[in-house]
């Protein structure tokens, strides 16, 4: 098979684990409550108390759903699919790892993209919040979903039957990440430890375009926000490929 | 070309040694069996041989597309049947098929035609709608195998293929398999029923320990042991029988009994049978059936392994 043709197959193979994933994993009980109950939970915490207006909770909201939502999928699913012996179907399949890692990817990646709408539409139809710019939206929606979803399959690369041992080192980083990125307290506002750290966040670029769709500005220059979530989804998925190579033996 | 080519193939876990320098081939249209003991190296020497896992050392190609390097190439070529029943329990009978051809890009029109062929080859073609969770074992293990069929493969691995199966499912795979291999197909069978390797096998390998201690015919593997023979005998009130009584019999070197016979090993065949009809009359029962037989690969494998447990003299195969 030429060089096209192996692309194909393993673009082909990707959709086929996503859609698979799609069809059992999406409405299972464990995975509504952490990817879409949990944001909300998350925010109505913030919200409580907090003065500030619907334009600058619902871009948190957006931001805190992505991320919960995209990481959410796959340290349930492959935990549960080591146990049930099925991982090893997707690894013994004619495709490279690379192509298994993508599609369990695009399944947290379809999933959030879905989740962010809840709190999008809620913001115009409910709050009326006015979008000032689609470009930057739709990027950082994109790219933040793509993200997280490659972080939780990266995280599922641990070597457990039990998705709850990767859900507790997952909300290690998940929690840490919402103070520490401008999520609902601006980053110039943290202590100064914490400015550091938010550069080592994806949440902070993430969430830096889609407060630019509702406010216009930007804390970084909008192209170093998709140039910094592309690295990070690279590092993400370099990083599970070895990992899975590593703890699959 | 072999389909299957390894040549002092190792797999280390830290200071585990889970296979040790084996070399074997396995040429095209054979049925080669794995025989051995749990824990023995048969799985690791399958995920070695379908890229899941990588050896520590040694070479191993299939179709002479090296399974390390050309792992994509040589997938492929094959088929894989799991152990486990590995399904997906909350798919239908259809979408797991159909989810497998997908994975080795199978076009639509072509996975559905095949799709259906095997799944009423395998007798579920009724039940194709219906979530997998409701299936039995039997029917799990069969979609499996259809599954690994998908793909029409040169080459397929079966892993324990009908351990703990009801009997039509046996007789399904079993029928399955011989038909492959009347096309020509590869079969590589992992198991530790030594009777399914005896009537598929052309080949078998015995492995124990991560080592192979033997790789022949099943009749040749039987005629190395020939001082093995022995006389299966009924007798008609088996409770009335002790088997002290006839280990002390002439001849006799050693009892197990199976069922409801005995089997008494000799190297005299004749004076052990003189001996047991004697045994029969002096304590007033009756000789249903007595017959000699011929060391089996069970006893080659005994052998081999080492493996035999005593329990109050009866002899049994861990």
């Amino acid at each position: 098979m030429d060089g096209y043709g192996q692309l194909y197959a393993e673009l082909n193979g990707a959709w086929a684990i996503a859609k698979k994933d799609i069809a059992i994993y999406y409405f299972k009980p464990n995975i509504i409550v952490s990817g879409a109950l949990f944001p909300l939970f998350m925010f109505l915490a913030f919200a409580a108390g907090n003065s500030a207006g619907p334009s600058v909770m619902i871009p948190g909201l957006i931001a805190i759903t992505i991320l919960f939502s995209a990481s959410s999928i796959e340290p349930v699913s492959i935990p549960i699919e080591r146990r049930m012996k099925t991982f090893d179907r997707l690894i013994s399949a004619p495709i490279s790892l690379h192509a298994v890692v993508l599609g369990e990817s695009l399944s947290g990646f379809l999933y959030s993209m879905g989740i962010a709408f809840v709190p999008l539409i809620a913001g115009m139809l409910i709050f009326g919040t006015p979008i000032i710019s689609f470009a930057p939206l739709v990027a950082g929606i994109i790219l933040t979903s793509f993200c997280f979803a490659t972080m939780g399959t990266l995280f599922a690369a641990y070597p457990t039957e039990s998705p709850g041992d990767i859900m507790s080192m997952l909300n290690l980083v998940r929690l840490p990440l919402i103070f520490i990125s401008g999520v609902f307290i601006p980053i110039e506002s943290i202590p100064s430890i914490g400015q550091v750290a938010a550069y080592f966040s994806p949440l902070t670029y993430g969430n830096d375009l889609i407060q630019a769709a509702y406010h216009g500005h930007t804390h970084f220059n909008p192209l170093l926000d998709v140039a910094m979530l592309c690295i990070f989804i690279l590092f993400f998925q370099i990083f599970a490929n070895q990992l899975y190579r590593r703890w699959n033996e | 070309m072999h389909a299957i080519e390894v040549d002092h193939l190792s797999k280390h876990f830290g200071t585990l040694v889970a296979l040790n320098d084996i070399s074997f081939s396995v040429d095209e249209g054979e049925t080669f069996g794995f025989l051995g003991p749990n824990g023995a190296g048969k799985t690791t020497t399958i995920r070695l041989l379908t890229g899941i896992s990588p050896p520590t050392g040694g070479t191993a190609t299939v179709f002479g597309k090296d399974i390390v390097r050309e792992t994509t190439a040589a997938r492929k070529t094959m088929g894989i049947v799991h152990e486990t029943s590995n399904i997906y329990d909350d798919l239908s009978a259809w979408q797991n098929l159909m989810f497998t051809a997908e994975l080795y890009t199978i076009g639509k029109k072509e996975r559905e035609q095949r799709g259906k062929e095997l799944l009423e080859l395998f007798g579920l073609w009724e039940r194709r709608t219906e979530k997998v969770h409701g299936f039995s074992k039997g029917m799990k293990r069969r979609l499996t195998l259809a599954m690994g069929l998908i793909n029409n493969p040169r080459l397929l691995f079966l892993d324990e293929p009908t351990s703990g199966l009801d009997v039509q499912s046996n007789l399904i795979i079993r029928e399955v398999i011989r038909d492959l291999t009347s096309r020509g197909v590869t079969v590589f069978l992992t198991t530790h029923n030594i009777e399914e390797a005896n009537l598929t096998c052309d080949r078998v390998a015995i492995i124990n320990r991560g080592r192979i201690a033997a790789i022949d015919s099943p009749e040749r593997l039987k005629s190395t042991i020939q001082s093995a023979q022995s006389v299966e005998v009924a007798f008609d009130r088996v409770a009335a029988i002790r088997q002290d009584d006839l280990r002390q019999l002439y001849g006799v070197s050693e009892v197990r009994k199976e069922g409801d016979k005995f089997r008494l090993f000799t190297q005299d065949p004749s004076g052990v049978i003189a001996a047991v009809m004697e045994y029969a009359t002096v304590h007033n029962t009756r000789v249903l059936s007595i017959n000699t037989l011929g060391p089996s690969l069970e006893d080659v494998f005994i052998k081999l392994t080492g493996l035999e447990v005593r329990t109050k003299g009866v002899s049994t195969v861990d």
